[in-house]
C-alpha cells in the first residue's frame, strides 16, 4: 500500500499539471508528522459503533441504526491501514525526486513507440527508478518492524508482538532478546540488499537534461488525480488532525490538566542535547573517516547505523542491562547516571536515530569532491582547519536539516522515553500514551496535537531540503 | 558541556531531595495525580512520579537493584502484583492497620490492594429473555445456545488472562482447557479493540454478550466519552454472574514498596494515605472503581449498576499470577487471538 501510494502520488506531481498540483506537492510531506500510533488511536475511535463516523451518518441521513453502515476493520487492516498512511511519505519523497531526475528522451523514446501514459510509467518510469523506491520501502519496512505502539494498540501478533508477548506475558526475557536479535539480522539483510542498490543506481540515472514538460491535466482526468492528491492527503493528515482539534474543542477541560510549557521544555531539552550530540558524533566519525580511509572503521561505523530499525523498548532494555552489569564489574555506580535520566534517554535515542546523522553527513560528504580536501592541505591547512574552514562552510544548512530529521524522531518517540526517563518527566508523546491508554483519547487529543504542530512546523520551515537533499 | 553540567547538578538535586516519596505507577489516571497533590499538601512529603508499563518498569527497578531510588510500585492487576513479588522487587511490610481495614484475599505480605474492579457480562435488554440470563456464569458462557453472541477483547489483555486464570483455581487446567474450545468457538466476532468496544457491540446489535471491566461502562455512563457513547451504554445492562456459586470475578489495582525504598516511612505513610475513606473516595469516583475498605461507597453511576452482588471472596487474587502464563497458553491454544 505504501508503494501505491507513495509511487503514484510522486508520479502524478512530478509529470503532470492539475489543479493545486504545488501545493500536493510540499503538503504531501505532512503525512511524516503524524505518529503511526496516534493515527491508529484516531482511526479506530472513527470507525468504532456509536463513534465518530456513526455521529456523521447520522447527522446528514438521519439513520438510526448507522452501526450497519460502518466498515468493519479487522485489527490487522487497521495496522495496515494505520501504518501505510503515515510511512508512504518515504517512499513519495524518494521516488519524486528520483523520478524528476529522469531523462525526458526515454519517456519521449516510449511516446515514439506509441506506448500510452500508463504503459510508460509501468514500463519506462517505475524500473528506472526501481532502486530509489526500494530504499523507501525498506524504511518503511524498518518503521514497520520496529514499531511498537501502533501494534500493541491493535493487539495482532507480528513478530514484535510476539517478543512482546514472550516478555510482558510469559516472562521470558531471554527469549523476547533472542526473537529481536533474528528480527536485527532480517534488518541487517535489508540494509546489505538497500546498499547493494544504492550502488547500482549511480548506473541507472541518466542526467536529467531539463527539458522535460509538464503535461497538462484537464477535465475528468485531471479532476481524478486531484481526487487522488486530495483524499490522500485527507485521510493521511487532515481527517486525524481535525479529528484531534474537534476533541480538543468538545473536551476543553483536559487542557487545564497539562502543563504545556513544562512538556514543552522537556520536548526541546532532549532534542537539543540529542541532535547536538548525535551530529557531533557523526561529523567526528564521518571525518575520520575520510581522513583515515581504515576499511574496518567503516565497516564498524556502517554498523553502528543498525540501531535504528531496533525496536525501542529493546534498545531501552539493553541500555538497562548493560549500565547495571558494568555497575557490578567496575563497582562504580553507573545506574544513577543513566537509569532513569536524561543522559540515558540521550544514549537511547543515540543508538536509535544515529543512522539519520550518519547517513545525512555521509551524503555531504560523498557531494565534497576529494580534490578539495587536497587543494586544502597543499594550502597548508591542518586537518582540522580543513573541516572548519572548508567541510564545515558547505555542510552547515544541511546539518540544519539534519537537526530537523532528528527533531521529528525524537518528538515521536515513545517507548525510549516511556522507559527510561527520570521521575516527574513528560513529554508530548508520553501524555499522550497515558491519556489513550486509560481510554480517553479525547484527552490525548490535545498533546498529540501539539506533538503534531510541532513536527509540521519541522517539516515546514525546511521544505526545500527535503526536495534537495533526500537522494 | 556547561549545560549538560548544570542538568547533572540538578538531578542530584533531586536525587538529595529528603522529604519524598518515589513512586512507579502503572496506572494512567490523572485523578490519581490530583491525588497525590493533596498527600503533599497534608502531609509535606513530595510525590515524584513515573508512569509506564508494568514489565518494563519491572525491569527497570530489577537491574537498577539497589541503587534504585523507586519506593513504591504501582499496579493494575493482581497477576502483575504476584509478578513482581516473585522477582522480589518488594520488601516484606507489616502494618497492623492496613491488615485490619484490607480483606486478606486483597493483599500478601508485600504489596496492598488499593481498589476494586468487576469483570462482568452486559447484554441488550430488548434481544435477551430474562430466563435466557438467569443464574448465568462465565462457564455457561460456553454453552452451545451461546453460538455466535459473545463479544471479548484479545487474549494478550491481562485483564482476560486474569479472568482465565480464577477459572483455571476454581476448576482446574483439564476442564478449562476443554471449557475455552467451546467458549471460544461462541464468540461473535474476532477479538478486537478494547473493553468499551465489546460494550458499543452489544450496543450495536452485532452481539449479544460482552464481557468487559465495570469502570468502562460507567466512564461511558458518564458522559466523558460524548453523548453518543452514553446513548450507546444506555442500550445495555450490566449482569454479575456467578452469585450463585463463587460470586462475581473481581480484581484489584494494588501497591507494593520496594526493597531497597529509601524513604520506607515516606512510603507507609503514602500507602495508608491511600485508604483513608477521603482518598479512597477520590480514587473511586473519578475511575469509577469500586473502594477496598468498607464504608465508602463508589461513584453513583456504579452504585446504580447495583452494589448488592455477591463478589468472589474464596477465590485469593494472588492465585492470578500463579495462573496467568498457562491461562494465555491456553487461550491461544483455544483460538483465541
Amino acid at each position: 500500500m505504501t508503494f501505491i501510494f507513495g509511487v503514484f502520488s510522486a508520479y502524478l506531481v512530478t509529470f503532470y499539471k492539475f489543479y493545486g498540483v504545488n501545493f500536493f506537492k510540499y503538503s504531501l510531506i505532512l503525512s511524516f508528522a503524524i505518529p503511526p500510533y496516534i493515527y491508529g488511536y484516531s482511526m479506530s475511535a472513527f470507525f468504532e459503533n456509536f463513534g465518530i463516523f456513526y455521529s456523521l451518518i447520522n447527522f446528514f441521513f438521519e439513520i438510526e441504526d448507522a452501526n450497519k453502515f460502518l466498515p468493519k476493520l479487522s485489527p490487522l487492516t487497521s495496522i495496515i491501514i494505520s501504518l501505510s498512511l503515515t510511512l508512504y511519505g518515504y517512499v513519495y519523497l524518494i521516488s519524486r525526486t528520483s523520478f524528476s531526475s529522469q531523462s525526458a528522451n526515454l519517456i519521449d523514446l516510449g511516446r515514439s513507440m506509441g506506448f500510452s501514459n500508463f504503459k510508460i510509467f509501468l514500463k519506462i518510469i517505475v524500473p528506472c527508478a526501481r532502486p530509489a523506491i526500494f530504499i523507501g520501502l525498506s524504511l518503511v519496512a524498518m518503521e514497520t518492524l520496529s514499531d511498537f505502539g501502533t501494534v500493541s494498540y491493535f493487539g495482532v501478533s507480528t513478530f514484535t508482538t510476539g517478543i512482546y508477548n514472550y516478555w510482558f506475558i510469559f516472562d521470558n526475557l531471554k527469549m523476547a532478546n533472542f526473537l529481536s536479535l533474528i528480527l536485527l539480522f532480517f534488518v541487517l539483510i535489508l540494509f546489505a540488499i538497500e546498499n547493494s542498490m544504492r550502488k547500482n543506481s549511480r548506473f541507472h540515472s541518466l542526467k536529467n537534461d531539463g527539458r522535460k514538460q509538464k503535461i497538462f491535466l484537464s477535465g475528468f482526468k485531471g479532476f481524478m488525480a486531484f481526487l487522488f492528491c486530495f483524499g490522500l492527503l485527507g485521510i493521511s493528515f487532515i481527517l486525524p488532525f481535525f479529528q484531534m482539534i474537534y476533541w480538543s474543542l468538545k473536551f476543553p477541560e483536559y487542557y487545564e490538566s497539562l502543563n504545556i510549557l513544562e512538556l514543552n521544555i522537556n520536548t526541546f531539552l532532549l532534542i537539543f542535547c540529542t541532535a547536538s550530540i548525535l551530529i557531533l558524533i557523526a561529523l567526528i566519525t564521518n571525518f575520520g573517516n575520510r581522513v583515515l580511509k581504515n576499511k574496518f572503521l567503516g565497516f564498524i561505523s556502517n554498523l553502528s547505523i543498525s540501531g535504528y530499525a531496533i525496536p525501542g523498548i529493546i534498545i531501552s532494555v539493553s541500555i538497562i542491562s548493560f549500565f547495571s552489569i558494568l555497575s557490578d564489574m567496575t563497582e562504580i555506580n553507573f545506574k544513577n547516571v543513566f537509569i532513569g535520566s536524561i543522559f540515558g534517554l540521550v544514549l537511547g535515542y543515540f543508538f536509535r536515530f544515529y543512522a539519520i546523522s550518519f547517513n545525512g553527513i555521509k551524503s555531504n560528504y560523498l557531494k565534497i569532491n576529494y580534490s578539495i580536501d587536497e587543494s586544502s592541505y597543499l594550502m597548508g591547512f591542518t586537518r582540522f582547519k580543513t573541516f572548519s574552514e572548508v567541510h564545515w562552510p558547505i555542510m552547515q544548512k544541511n546539518i540544519f536539516f539534519i537537526f530537523v530529521l532528528i527533531a521529528l524522531e525524537i518528538i515521536k518517540e515513545l517507548p525510549i522515553t516511556l522507559i527510561l526517563r527520570p521521575f516527574n518527566f513528560e513529554t508530548f508523546s508520553t501524555k499522550a500514551y497515558n491519556f489513550a491508554s486509560q481510554d480517553l483519547i479525547e484527552a490525548a487529543s490535545i498533546p498529540s496535537l501539539f506533538l503534531i504542530l510541532w513536527t509540521s512546523i519541522f517539516i515546514l520551515i525546511s521544505l526545500n531540503y527535503f526536495f534537495d537533499n533526500r537522494k | 558541556m556547561r549545560y549538560l553540567f548544570f542538568i547533572f547538578i540538578l538531578f542530584l538535586n533531586i536525587n538529595l531531595h529528603a522529604n519524598e516519596i518515589n513512586l512507579f505507577t502503572t496506572r494512567h489516571y490523572e485523578s490519581d495525580i490530583e491525588l497525590y497533590k493533596k498527600f503533599e499538601k497534608s502531609s509535606g512529603i513530595k510525590v515524584n512520579i513515573v508512569t509506564g508499563a508494568s514489565k518494563p518498569l519491572e525491569k527497570r527497578i530489577l537491574e537498577e537493584g539497589d541503587s534504585c531510588i523507586g519506593d513504591l510500585l504501582f499496579l493494575a492487576d493482581a497477576g502483575r502484583l504476584y509478578s513482581a513479588q516473585e522477582k522480589g522487587l518488594f520488601k516484606k511490610t507489616k502494618s497492623e492497620n492496613l491488615e485490619k481495614i484490607i480483606p486478606s484475599q486483597f493483599r500478601s505480605k508485600y504489596w496492598f490492594g488499593i481498589t476494586k474492579r468487576a469483570r462482568i457480562i452486559y447484554y441488550n435488554p430488548d434481544k435477551t429473555f430474562s430466563e435466557e440470563i438467569e443464574n448465568l456464569t462465565y462457564e455457561s458462557l460456553a454453552d452451545e445456545r451461546f453460538y455466535n453472541t459473545i463479544a471479548i477483547r484479545q487474549s494478550n489483555n491481562v485483564y482476560n488472562q486474569s479472568l482465565i486464570a480464577s477459572i483455571i483455581e476454581n476448576r482446574g487446567a483439564e476442564y478449562t482447557k476443554k471449557w475455552l474450545k467451546k467458549f471460544v468457538n461462541n464468540f461473535s466476532r474476532q477479538p478486537q479493540g478494547n473493553d468499551r468496544a465489546q460494550i458499543l457491540s452489544v450496543a450495536a446489535n452485532e452481539s449479544k454478550f460482552a464481557i468487559a471491566n465495570t469502570y468502562y461502562y460507567a466512564l461511558m455512563l458518564s458522559g466523558k466519552k460524548g453523548k453518543e457513547q452514553q446513548l450507546a451504554a444506555k442500550k445495555v445492562m450490566p449482569f454479575f454472574p456467578n452469585q450463585k456459586g463463587r460470586g462475581t470475578h473481581m480484581n484489584i489495582s494494588g501497591i507494593g514498596i520496594l526493597k531497597y525504598s529509601p524513604n520506607k516511612d515516606n512510603a507507609i505513610k503514602f500507602i495508608e494515605f491511600l485508604l483513608t475513606p477521603d482518598a479512597q473516595k477520590h480514587i473511586v469516583s473519578n475511575s469509577y472503581e469500586y473502594p477496598i475498605i468498607e464504608g465508602v461507597k463508589p461513584s453513583k453511576l456504579i452504585q446504580e449498576m447495583g452494589l448488592n452482588f455477591v463478589q468472589d471472596d474464596s477465590t485469593k487474587v494472588s492465585s492470578y499470577g500463579r495462573w496467568q502464563k498457562l491461562a494465555f497458553k491456553l487461550m491461544q491454544e483455544a483460538g483465541w487471538n
